[in-house]
């Protein structure tokens, strides 16, 4: 009995000891926990607090407007030329992550398909990549009525929400495209490279033209609305975080006449046309043909239509002006007069006898064709006929070092360094080039091509432009431009005026001056460019043809060139330079005087040469030439033929 | 002598106090994360967990009625209908979320694990106390260890992985308080390491793919061969153990002890590699680390967390707790109702909280150590161990330091079967700390 107590009492001791142990051990557990709550709450707590914010706010973007773009004719409070402007419009939007099941979503986009035309496909490949409760666009641009259908039917629509999105619009088509471009999504690349900059994934994006080098203005900055949403994005209470300030408008130095005469003069042409103010360097039009409808390219659904201008074999998407490289012909033989006659190894009135070749004497004998004889000339005359058994001889008396040097000295092998993206500098063969790439010495015919502007140069029909205004401008070269003001979105404020800018100065001496501005106004009054003679503005000019090899069996394997300017005599403050070029034209004359002509036919009409007050030269310069337009342009476009354009 | 009311003047009315005062918590913190600030409308969550905290009063009062020690004497009925309802339970209840946990009767739905935990409890204490004297035996552990992992292997299946694992840290603290060898517990907790270890990393390796391979991996990857030797080992463990009874050298013990705990170990985790199927074993590895599964319950601890920590110390007030009411916290009425009184209540609230239960474990470690038999003790340890594990996991959960699982917290979590098994495991504490003196 005592052993049995005793065990008894050595059990409960033992069992004593180990209810300490376990108190202690709780006591360790629940100090733990409290120190743990402590570190969250007291320590932690205020990262924590952030983390909440970001878990409930939700920051819904506003889309900022998109600046509008006028024409140079742009007069504050007036009725305006409305080149590109915004045309209210919604996106039908969804989070797949609301449907209960994958079956219900794919009914609503089955259903959403067959009504609204949408590629189901596409969505639910593009719901497969990104995260679902991220809001995804099923179709951009709806109608305002298919909205109020959908809104009135939500029973059948579940889930499905629209946004606002103002769609760009492109008034004037094709007729602008390659000066203004258009914009679209922003992609992976760009987004990258942009995102420091405060663009959004989910924004649109100048892709070309005016529209990806002014973006930054044109953009504005999106606004948004901070919602309280809970974790199934459900709204529980909203306010505007930050209002949407729209972006700035535009307003072109071109003129919204000039460009349509330009634009359907060259209708089925291919080719490029510019219209430029030496004195300033402003654009006053500038066509590219082919081209393309802005409006399609940023419309959705719109992959077959860009792949199909993509592979069209004649390149829409190619600005010509800028991009596109062509023999000068004889249009360069006016440099090869400057680089004689600032060398002083000719004088205008040397003469030459021109029987309709010229024989290069060497191992072999070469003959170098004209395509007339045009007798004894003298430099007025054989720039006039485009004599070119003259400058075969002119051009070997100079030389090609020389020659080279004046070509370059106009930057016919450099950028123009115009206010639009993608430009491609022209190309000036020298010595050292033929040699590094044919093995060959310069040979004398290679001058003889070079002194006629066949042979290896390439040039851009914007470069030979800039050439006519340093002509104009006795040396000087301002830098072409397509933008004169930038104004705030209500047009109240100019924001920035674009003064002109020099790019280079050509020391140029009076009597080659005189010379080349002569021959030109000869070629006109009765020679290559005779067509231009009865212009009551006095023209300059000269025409070129560019033998090319027919690559695509085009009827004609000829570039038509012309260059030129006006008016030819008097004060050039108001002078317009301008080229032309052709491709696979029947002739200079025969392809690109029409267009020429056309031009300062319409510049004479709307005034340009009338005289102005000679004052205002330089920043002023800008507000002096706004006119009446003669015809009345089409201003904002009905809203529903735009809306039928779209497809 | 089943009733007697004479203990009844010794109940201990600061922890019925205590109890009414967690429950008010819990059933306020339902109603604020029922409530969706959208619709401006309640789940009504609440209202069904008020009634369940009256009949769960009932039934509390009841316990201290009765003597306790009738409990003893019914426990292993007790434990049979119990397991038969578990069994039943998981073969015709109800599938909520995959899971057969629950027995639906129209009204209501109840959870026998729940009661399974306390029907544990007292069997145990009853066995523990029969069996006092040679519990240092190992044999004697073999009893209880099968008691418990019946209804463990039958939770199993439902599968309730949460409510089933906290059946053996019960079972060992039982152990541990009744008397058993400590040397023979940790060899048990081995062997159950090893059994885990060994799947667990192969499956782990073969989740992340991880690349490369030497000897001992190649070992643990062939089953066949992890077998063989396995049995190799146990049959040389089992001959140095029947040689131990012809000769008293101690090295043999040094050999068979650590065999048998290798062997055993190598042979369960074959078992358990075979037997499991791989989403098994990940749910597994999930739980040990959570980080595994980002969307899945790394994503709940993660927003329970904010929750927490984004309280303060003062909380943003009832109702206005955004990642409770805004529904970023999931499970918030029962596996997170910790972080939503943390978020809304702050650090006060958390603290009030864990006060409580403090005070709550105190009472069921002081009726322990006062019963006036081992029994009494046994079962007032036994149920206070039920509630030590519950909060451990469950706050440890919701803070970020411990495993996710289903645990609810008891007293605060909605949920019926766990409200009813905690009132009546109360009113079992009360009736052993009255009848102290009753003999």
């Amino acid at each position: 009995m005592l052993m049995q107590s005793s065990l008894r009492a050595k059990l409960q001791e033992a069992f004593r000891v180990r209810m300490y142990f376990y108190m202690a051990v709780a006591a360790v557990v629940f100090a733990v926990l409290l120190l743990q709550l402590m570190n969250l709450q007291l320590i932690q707590g205020k990262e924590y607090a952030v983390k909440a914010r970001i878990n409930m706010e939700s920051n819904i973007p506003i889309p900022a407007g998109r600046g509008d773009i006028y024409d140079r004719n742009f007069r504050e409070g007036e009725k305006n030329v409305v080149v590109v402007s915004n045309r209210p419009s919604f996106n039908l939007t969804t989070i797949p992550a609301n449907f209960k099941s994958k079956k219900k979503l794919n009914e609503i986009l089955d259903l959403l398909a067959r009504l609204l035309n949408i590629d189901k496909d596409e969505i639910v490949n593009e719901i497969s990549n990104s995260n679902p409760w991220e809001r995804v666009i099923l179709k951009e641009d709806v109608e305002f009525d298919t909205i109020v259908k959908i809104a009135s039917h939500q029973n059948r629509f579940p889930n499905i929400d629209w946004e606002d999105a103002s769609v760009r619009v492109y008034n004037f088509s094709e007729m602008f495209a390659h000066v203004i471009g258009y914009v679209g999504s922003i992609n992976r690349e760009e987004y990258r490279r942009l995102k420091s900059e405060g663009y959004k994934h989910y924004q649109k994006i100048g892709k070309s033209g005016i529209e990806k080098q002014y973006d930054r203005l044109l953009r504005g900055r999106d606004g948004y609305v901070r919602r309280i949403v809970d974790v199934r994005q459900r709204t529980e209470g909203e306010e505007v975080g930050q209002r949407p300030s729209a972006g700035n408008n535009l307003v072109l130095t071109i003129d919204y006449n000039i460009q349509s005469t330009i634009y359907e003069a060259m209708k089925d042409l291919k080719g490029a046309a510019i219209a430029l103010k030496p004195a300033t360097g402003e654009i006053i039009a500038l066509v590219s043909k082919p081209d393309f409808d802005p409006n399609v390219i940023i419309s959705k659904n719109n992959a077959r239509v860009i792949k199909q201008l993509q592979t069209d074999n004649d390149r829409p998407f190619l600005n010509r002006m800028i991009q596109s490289k062509y023999p000068p012909a004889s249009t360069f033989k006016l440099i090869t007069t400057v680089a004689a006659l600032e060398t002083e190894k000719a004088k205008p009135e040397k003469t030459y006898y021109c029987p309709g070749k010229y024989t290069l004497k060497g191992y072999i004998d070469h003959d170098f064709y004209d395509y007339d004889a045009h007798g004894t000339v003298d430099l007025y005359w054989a720039i006039a006929k485009s004599c070119s058994v003259y400058f075969y001889q002119l051009g070997l008396l100079t030389g090609p070092t020389d020659i080279i040097r004046y070509a370059e000295d106009f930057g016919l092998n450099q950028k123009s360094g115009i206010d639009i993206p993608g430009e491609v500098p022209g190309f000036v063969p020298s010595r050292q080039w033929k040699y590094k790439v044919f093995g060959q010495t310069w040979f004398d015919g290679d001058t003889l091509n070079m002194a006629i502007g066949q042979g290896f140069l390439h040039v851009t029909p914007i470069g030979m432009c800039n050439f006519v205004a340093a002509i104009v401008n006795n040396g000087v070269v301002y830098r072409p431009h397509l933008v004169r003001e930038i104004r705030s979105n209500d047009n109240s404020r100019v924001i920035k005026a674009f003064h002109r800018q020099k790019v280079r100065e050509i020391p140029l001496s009076p009597v080659t001056l005189q010379a080349v501005k002569k021959g030109m106004r000869l070629g006109v009054m009765s020679g290559t460019s005779g067509r231009l003679s009865y212009l009551k503005v006095p023209v300059a000019g000269k025409t070129g043809t560019a033998q090319t090899r027919s690559i695509r069996q085009e009827k004609f394997s000829q570039h038509a060139w012309w260059i030129g300017y006006a008016p030819a005599e008097g004060p050039t403050e108001n002078a317009v330079a301008c080229a032309v070029l052709i491709e696979y034209g029947i002739a200079g004359a025969a392809s690109a005087l029409p267009i020429a002509e056309r031009i300062f036919y319409k510049l004479n009409e709307l005034g340009y040469f009338d005289a102005a007050p000679l004052a205002q030269i330089g920043p002023k310069q800008n507000e002096t030439d706004i006119r009446k337009p003669a015809v009345q342009p089409r201003l904002q476009p009905k809203k529903d033929e735009a809306a039928n354009k779209l497809p | 002598m089943l009733f007697s009311k004479d203990g009844l003047s010794k109940i201990d009315y600061n922890l019925v106090i205590a109890i009414i005062v967690a429950v008010t918590i819990g059933i306020l913190m339902i109603y604020s994360a029922g409530f969706d600030p959208i619709d401006k409308m309640n789940n009504g969550l609440y209202r069904k967990q008020i009634l369940w905290f009256i009949f769960g009063f009932i039934f509390m009062v009841g316990m201290t009625v009765i003597n306790y020690q009738a409990l003893g004497d019914y426990s292993l009925h007790i434990y049979i209908v119990l397991v038969v309802l578990l069994i039943i339970t998981t073969i015709f209840g109800t599938p909520v979320r995959n899971t057969r946990a629950w027995l639906n009767f129209g009204l209501f739905s109840i959870q026998p694990s729940e009661f399974m935990k306390l029907g544990l409890v007292i069997i145990l204490a009853k066995y523990l106390e029969i069996r006092e004297r040679d519990i240092n035996r190992l044999r004697e552990l073999v009893v209880p260890t099968l008691v418990t992992f019946v209804p463990v292997l039958v939770i199993l299946q439902q599968p309730d992985f949460g409510t089933a694992i906290i059946f053996i840290p019960i079972l060992l603290t039982m152990l541990f308080v009744g008397g058993a060898d400590v040397s023979h517990l940790i060899s048990i907790v081995l062997i159950a390491a090893i059994a885990l270890v060994v799947p667990m990393i192969l499956t782990y390796r073969e989740w992340v793919g991880a690349e490369g391979s030497n000897f001992i991996l190649d070992f643990f990857t062939d089953i066949r061969l992890l077998m063989i030797v396995s049995s190799v080992m146990l049959l040389i463990t089992l001959v140095t153990f029947v040689l131990h009874f012809f000769s008293v050298k101690k090295f043999l013990r040094k050999i068979y002890v650590p065999g048998s705990i290798l062997s055993l170990g190598l042979m369960a985790s074959v078992i358990i590699q075979n037997l499991f199927r791989v989403y098994q074993k990940r749910r597994i590895l999930v739980f040990l680390n959570p980080d595994l599964d980002p969307q899945g319950s790394g994503y709940n601890i993660i927003q329970s967390k904010i929750a927490i920590g984004s309280g303060g110390f003062f909380g943003k007030g009832f109702l206005k707790g955004s990642q409770s009411q805004l529904g970023f916290l999931p499970e918030k009425t029962s596996d997170f109702i910790f972080s939503v009184v943390a978020e809304e209540w702050g650090f006060i609230g958390g603290l009030i909280l864990l006060g409580i239960f403090g005070f709550i474990i105190l009472r069921g470690i002081q009726t322990a150590f006062d019963a006036k038999d081992k029994f009494g003790a046994l079962l007032a340890s036994g149920i206070t161990t039920i509630f030590f594990f519950h909060v451990l996991v469950n706050i440890g959960m919701a803070v970020g330091i411990m495993p996710v699982t289903g645990l609810p917290l008891c007293f605060i979590s909605y949920g019926g079967s766990n409200l009813l098994m905690s009132m009546i495991s109360i009113g079992i504490l009360l009736n052993i700390r009255a009848r102290k003196f009753v003999y």
